[in-house]
């Protein structure tokens, strides 16, 4: 009888704190949901039922944007920074795992400390980089500085760890050579490791903000996220065409992270067989 | 063989032509502007309509209007001047006048002097006042946001007041009129949000002082204007005629929703007012109350931007003809803008146009715009100095130690102190 008292008062307790972070984080998305359908006016007062603004926001929005070309600015940049920053990154965490010499550490260290450095301490030495190279507006700058991401090294690195040295001998035995046995052995065991930072850097080029923002000049190159604070900044913004822009903007991190989510689970299958 | 040569020939004759009439368009070719501002359906808006407008008279000059956030043009016109990447900066650039100072002191020779070019006494002095810099103007007036004090004329006359007893106000009388407003309408008398200083600014400037002085020195526990300024809030929030907003939306809700019964602000709050059609006549707008010392005036400003061209533009000389043709004498553009997108111009001449003469129906047939632009040419001139960003967020941290009964003078010296560990 005790035993079930304390069970019930525990299980309301969890349901109850598990109940209210799933309210603080799914509450903006319903917020925003609502908000698309709703004019500007009724959002402003609270509005928090669904009203009848939703084709009108979405006819203000395709009007006032060039949606096509500003997501087709978004894709581009992010598929590139994601390609090349797996690529480049997950080469360097391999090597920094498997490859011995004296001076590994210290490298490794000195590259995990310009994590601590601020982007925007950064920001103007390379402003002024670009500039020398003739890229200011170009969406190669953009991706150029993201390639070699501190982090997503770190994480490689972290996970060749797991990667079983057999795997390894066996591939030399058989006269695989270095890079043969990265692209068939390495890559394929690792699945996993790269959906999981496929989703983290997907998500940090498409929302990626301060860079574009310095870097990209005319109304031709900018992307997703510029394009929603110019609107979201005018003096009177129209939120329901914000709203709009902002599910819109949302979309392709969602599918790509409910997508790479199944990736995921059958990538962690994989490399236990 | 024959056939064969002569349609080569032709070909290559055709080739030859083509390439001339490519290098002819080459030779003409349009010179570009770009220009950075910050609201699609504001600024950027008006920019198009005078591009347009410069475009007919000169079509080899075209425009490119990029407009990105207000936070983010300052961001980049930062960084683009203190990198010296002179291909990273537009032509023209908007900027907000409380901030101009500061990009024009930081950066000396970054912007084209147009003193000599631009006929400046056409403009409100105030305006001209903010880009000027040793003697030099830098710059062309845009939207102005001269105040007035918007009155909801139903619930003042249920509270026994009359559209003659709004004018001329002084501020003890205004929150006089707030208690009966309350009394009699259970309405409160203004919407006021704790953490902005716009109300301080506007009484401060109506008085022609500022957080700084013309030498551009802090400015502060000596001012008679910032103290009865802030005691004026002080009066408005221990009085409890206020409705309490929490930042900008909601502030615009108080009014918008009909739970207030005026509006003390820059002019461009119009368009909003009037975007209510249930409330169409029953707004009047008075001249903001005044303070009771000396220079007081009924006249302020809140906000407002000017145009700048960059000293570095490969198109400076096209860039400053057209902000002077367009901006500076096309009367017509201003009515146009007036219109259309509710902009109040800095330009004086402005007010004999069709647009500024009418008279407007949502406010009882008053002739808004004729009063407003007497007003613009009252502003008193102040110099926005460097820091005001940094003082206004002085100010509003004391705020709150007001209405709890704290000292005005000890207020403000804490706001002094503020300030100065900002300039050092």
């Amino acid at each position: 009888m005790r035993t079930s008292t304390a069970n019930i008062a525990s299980a309301i307790l969890t349901y109850g704190f598990v109940g209210l972070m799933a309210f603080l984080s799914v509450f903006p998305f319903i917020w925003m949901a609502l908000g698309a359908t709703n004019s500007s006016i009724d959002i402003i007062k609270g509005r928090l039922a669904p009203g009848e603004a939703l084709a009108t926001n979405i006819a203000n929005f395709f009007t006032l944007v060039n949606v096509p070309l500003v997501f087709w600015n978004s894709a581009k940049v992010t598929i590139f920074a994601t390609v090349l920053t797996l690529a480049v990154s997950s080469l360097a965490g391999y090597g920094f795992e498997i490859f011995r010499s004296r001076h590994r550490e210290r490298l490794y260290r000195a590259m995990l400390l310009t994590l601590m450095i601020p982007f925007a301490a950064l920001m103007i030495p390379l402003f002024i980089m670009m500039g020398k190279m003739g890229l200011i507006n170009t969406h190669i700058a953009v991706v150029l500085p993201t390639i070699g991401s501190a982090f997503i090294v770190f994480y490689f690195r972290q996970s060749t760890k797991a990667f079983p040295s057999e795997l390894r001998d066996a591939a030399k035995v058989d006269g695989l050579k270095e890079w043969q046995i990265f692209l068939y052995i390495y890559v394929p065991v690792m699945r996993s490791t790269y959906a999981a930072a496929f989703i983290i850097v997907f998500m940090t080029a498409w929302n990626n903000y301060l860079w574009p923002l310095i870097v990209l000049q005319s109304n031709e190159t900018k992307t997703i996220t510029l394009v929603i604070s110019s609107l979201a900044s005018a003096y009177y913004p129209d939120y329901g065409v914000v709203m709009v822009g902002t599910i819109l903007a949302t979309l392709p991190t969602l599918a790509v992270f409910f997508f790479m989510q199944r990736q995921f689970v059958q990538g962690m299958l994989g490399s236990v067989k | 063989m024959d056939i064969f040569a002569r349609a080569h020939l032709s070909r290559i004759a055709a080739l030859a032509l083509a390439s001339a009439s490519f290098l002819a368009v080459t030779a003409a070719e349009a010179k570009e502007i770009t220009i950075w501002c910050w609201d699609p359906n504001f600024n950027v808006a008006i920019m198009k309509e005078a591009g347009a407008r410069y475009t007919k008279t000169h079509p080899d000059v075209t425009f490119n209007v990029v407009d990105f956030a207000k936070t983010d043009v300052e961001q980049k016109l930062q960084t683009g001047l203190a990198s010296g990447t002179a291909d990273a900066l537009p032509d023209i650039v908007l900027i907000e006048d409380y901030g101009a100072q500061k990009y024009l002191q930081s950066f000396p020779g970054a912007f084209a002097a147009l003193s000599g070019t631009v006929d400046y006494s056409g403009f409100a002095p105030y305006k001209v006042e903010v880009m000027t810099v040793d003697g030099q103007v830098y710059g062309m007036p845009f939207d102005s946001g001269v105040t007035g004090l918007y009155y909801r004329k139903d619930y003042l006359e249920q509270a026994g007041f009359k559209p003659e007893d709004m004018q001329s106000l002084t501020w003890d009388r205004f929150i006089e009129i707030g208690q009966q407003v309350e009394a009699k309408t259970g309405k409160k008398m203004i919407g006021l949000d704790p953490n902005d200083a716009g109300l301080v600014r506007i009484i401060m400037q109506s008085a022609g002082q500022w957080y700084f002085d013309k030498e551009g020195k802090a400015n502060i526990t000596g001012n008679p204007a910032l103290k009865a300024a802030v005691e004026t809030v002080g009066k408005i929030m221990s009085a409890n005629i206020y409705k309490p907003a929490n930042g900008w939306s909601d502030w615009v809700g108080t009014f918008t929703s009909g739970d207030v019964a005026s509006v003390v602000t820059g002019v461009w709050i119009t368009g909003t007012v009037k975007a209510q059609p249930d409330q169409a006549g029953k707004w009047g707008v008075a001249p903001i109350p005044a303070l009771s010392i000396e220079g007081a005036t009924h006249a302020s400003n809140l906000g407002g931007s000017s145009w700048y061209v960059l000293e570095s533009s490969a198109e400076k000389a096209e860039a400053i003809d057209f902000l002077n043709e367009i901006y500076g004498k096309d009367i017509d553009f201003y009515q146009k803008i007036l219109q259309d997108r509710g902009a109040v111009g800095s330009l004086l001449a402005a007010r004999s146009g069709a647009a500024y003469e009418a008279a407007d129906p949502f406010f009882g047939g008053e002739k808004v715009w004729q009063n407003f632009s007497d007003w613009l040419a009252k502003v008193p001139s102040v110099n926005y100095g460097i820091f005001t960003n940094e003082a206004d967020l002085a100010v509003t941290a004391q705020l709150p130690a007001l209405t709890q009964g704290t000292p005005v003078d000890e207020a403000l010296k804490a706001i002094d102190a503020e300030v100065a560990g900002h300039i050092q």
